[in-house]
């Protein structure tokens, strides 16, 4: 059998992330991962965190939700595919996965304030960087309560990626910083709440800071912080769990890039901070790479009556041209990033959007079809 | 008057009928389809016109300046070409920025934002970063010059992807519904306002001829539309194949060149399949053809801004 890093890091994984920009085809790979794991008897589910819907277009399903939806046997049989475990898949639904960690984690008088606060309705479905926060904790509960052999995890892109490494230790910044101890200790010492600003009202940075965001802004916070730090103990705990989840031996990283050489930067700056942060990157996923022209095609084209002979010229050298571009970008790729092995998978004519098509992907994945590159160069 | 220096009007131009009198133009779409490229060939198109033009990338790593063949802008607002300005807007300059102009003093603004606590302080007030960002860039749509025209004439935005661009310009909104009355939430109505000004402001959809940009495309467009309140009024479709071959000329081939020529024509096909859905939105839809270009510069961010330029 050929060697598949990626096959290989799921014998002893039980959660791999696929990383990497956005219009890669990330969400496709994980869901051609997740199937293939699950046609080799490796049950799993794939949760997407995108707020496209996209994995739902890949898996030809209408809409997903936070339920973990199986995938039914008609659906593979309609397919050809007969797996020997179940797969599911999932999108996260940011609000509801906000209101849950609240209904479960907060004390009973704390909840409905909270649920109500206008800062918390804000952070729970619009704040930037807080869907990477809620898929952390997401992870953690399918990885703690559910029994998966496989969690494919999916990431937005790029910028926000980043903030889902982060996330973690954000989160315990937060709980943990001079900031939040600075503003709610004398509102504790004071033991209620709705007091006029804790003490701070009167001093020359809560002033200056309020005229930037107005008193009763500052106000609010203040209440909503007050509500949320019977829960930092909790929060703490899970967040050095979701990191040394990361961290942990059976978590592999899947980092998904395309060959274009303006992409690539991005990719490599990734891979960096993916193995500065002591994550495991099983292998470079390079997407949708364009197979060379053989010479013998060249031959035949000469031979065409010239009417055609012209046509079919010029889709060899656009073809050829985009090869080698890609040719160029892969070795880049290779010379910045040589540790790590890395996984070809070509252009297909049409959009991967079906589960035979997952499929026919995760032959690439798994090594058991292989492109040639063309020789780079111009 | 917005296009007081613009020519005569008989000169093939006007960056598309749908934009030629709008000053703020967002770029946006799925991710990898191209929006940067795109904003760069407006931009360039619209200085041509003689509009004085400023490009915002906003907090990503610079490369609309590598594009056009200049050395990288950064945060401050930076001349690239004649009527052609280009900025980076990061976080934390727009943010010193915002406060000197509430504040008014640097010596208040290092003594109280420049603390450590202070910092970390205002990095959980929700959307506080997004608010900024937007705010320099609508700030400078309003900023006049000495004799009263303004600065720019118009600013292009190239936005975040689909998801993040949807949060990006609901901040206002967001701040508004969250923010009780002050100074942030005043700057969130006028923010808000321009945006949704069908007059002022128009979005650029940019999708690629395959199946999944072009239903991200139509989503973007309703929530865009229905949610967000904004107006898209031109979708590019970029990396556009035309016809070439016809069915009677893949016969009597050798199998593999067979393959080529169908291939060709699948693409072909999906091309024109995707033109199709996109127009059921009932926006202007304009072809971008795949470029063949060695290196993607400055040659081919010219020969797209020749496209937005030509008349229809």
């Amino acid at each position: 059998m050929s060697s598949s890093p990626i096959r290989d890091a799921l014998a002893n994984s039980d959660v791999l992330v696929t990383v990497g920009s956005g219009g890669v085809g990330k969400t496709t790979l994980a869901a051609a991962i997740a199937l293939r794991a699950a046609m080799e008897g490796q049950g799993s589910l794939v949760c997407t965190i995108d707020p496209a819907r996209r994995l739902a277009n890949s898996l030809g399903l209408e809409a997903l939700g936070n339920a973990e939806t199986e995938i039914s046997q008609q659906t593979f049989a309609k397919a050809g595919l007969a797996p020997k475990a179940s797969m599911r898949a999932m999108m996260l639904d940011m609000k509801r996965t906000w209101d849950e960690l609240i209904e479960k984690r907060a004390p009973p008088d704390k909840r409905e304030k909270i649920l109500n606060n206008r800062f918390y309705q804000s952070l729970s479905s619009a704040l930037a960087g807080s869907q990477e926060y809620v898929a952390m904790e997401k992870l953690w509960e399918l990885r703690t309560q559910r029994d998966y052999p496989l969690i494919v995890l999916d990431t937005p892109p790029t910028a926000h990626a980043l903030d889902f490494l982060d996330a973690p230790n954000r989160i315990l910044d937060f709980m943990d910083n001079d900031a939040s101890k600075w503003l709610l200790t004398p509102a504790l010492a004071a033991g209620k709440f709705g007091l006029k600003l804790f003490n701070l009202g009167g001093s020359y940075v809560a002033k200056t800071i309020a005229r930037f965001t107005g008193t009763e802004t500052l106000q609010q916070l203040a209440d909503f912080m007050l509500n949320i730090s019977g829960m930092n103990e909790g929060f703490k705990e899970r967040a050095h769990q979701t990191r040394a989840l990361l961290e942990a031996e059976t978590t592999s990283f899947v980092l998904v890039t395309g060959p274009m050489p303006e992409r690539l930067d991005e990719a490599v700056y990734f891979h960096t901070l993916l193995q500065q942060n002591k994550m495991r990157v099983a292998a470079i996923a390079v997407n949708r790479v364009h197979a060379p022209v053989p010479d013998a095609l060249w031959e035949e084209v000469a031979r065409l009556p010239s009417s055609l002979q012209k046509k079919f010229e010029d889709t060899l050298k656009e073809n050829d041209h985009l090869a080698r571009q890609d040719a160029r970008g892969i070795a880049k790729l290779r010379e910045a990033c040589a540790a790590t092995p890395m996984v070809i998978i070509p252009r297909f004519e049409l959009d991967v959007h079906d589960l035979s098509g997952l499929y026919e992907t995760s032959r690439w994945l798994w090594g058991e079809q292989r492109l040639e590159v063309a020789t780079a160069g111009r | 008057m917005l296009r007081s220096t613009c020519r005569r009007v008989n000169v093939a131009f006007a960056v598309r009928e749908e934009l030629s009198d709008k000053r703020l133009l967002v770029v946006t779409g799925k991710g990898g389809v191209g929006k940067t490229t795109l904003s760069a060939a407006l931009a360039v198109q619209s200085a041509r016109e003689g509009l004085r033009t400023l490009v915002c990338e906003v907090n990503t790593k610079e490369r609309i300046s590598q594009l056009l063949g200049k050395p990288e802008v950064g945060p401050d607002v930076t001349a690239l070409d004649e009527n052609l300005w280009a900025v980076d807007v990061r976080p934390q300059e727009a943010m010193r920025e915002y406060a000197l102009m509430l504040l008014k003093f640097e010596s208040i603004y290092n003594a109280v934002f420049e603390n450590r606590v202070v910092r970390y302080f205002l990095r959980f007030i929700p959307s506080l970063q997004e608010l900024v960002l937007l705010g320099k860039i609508l700030f400078h749509l309003k900023e006049k010059r000495s004799d009263g025209r303004w600065r720019f004439d118009r600013i292009i935005i190239d936005a975040p992807a689909t998801g993040h661009a949807v949060t990006f310009f609901s901040v206002p909104q967001v701040i508004l519904d969250t923010v009780p009355p002050g100074a942030m939430s005043d700057d969130a109505t006028w923010m808000r306002d321009l945006l949704v000004d069908p007059k002022t402001t128009a979005v650029v959809l940019v999708s690629l001829p395959e199946d999944m940009p072009v239903n991200e495309t139509i989503e973007l467009h309703a929530t865009l539309k229905n949610k967000v309140k904004m107006h898209p009024k031109l979708v590019v479709l970029n990396g556009f194949i035309p016809e070439r071959f016809e069915a009677s000329e893949l016969s009597g081939l050798s199998p593999a060149l067979h393959e080529v020529g169908q291939a060709h024509q699948a693409r072909a096909a999906l091309s024109a399949a995707s033109l199709a859905k996109l127009k059921t939105l009932g926006v202007e839809v304009l072809t971008v053809p795949r470029l063949f270009t060695p290196e993607f510069g400055r040659a081919a961010v010219d020969q797209i801004a020749q496209r937005l330029g030509s008349a229809r």
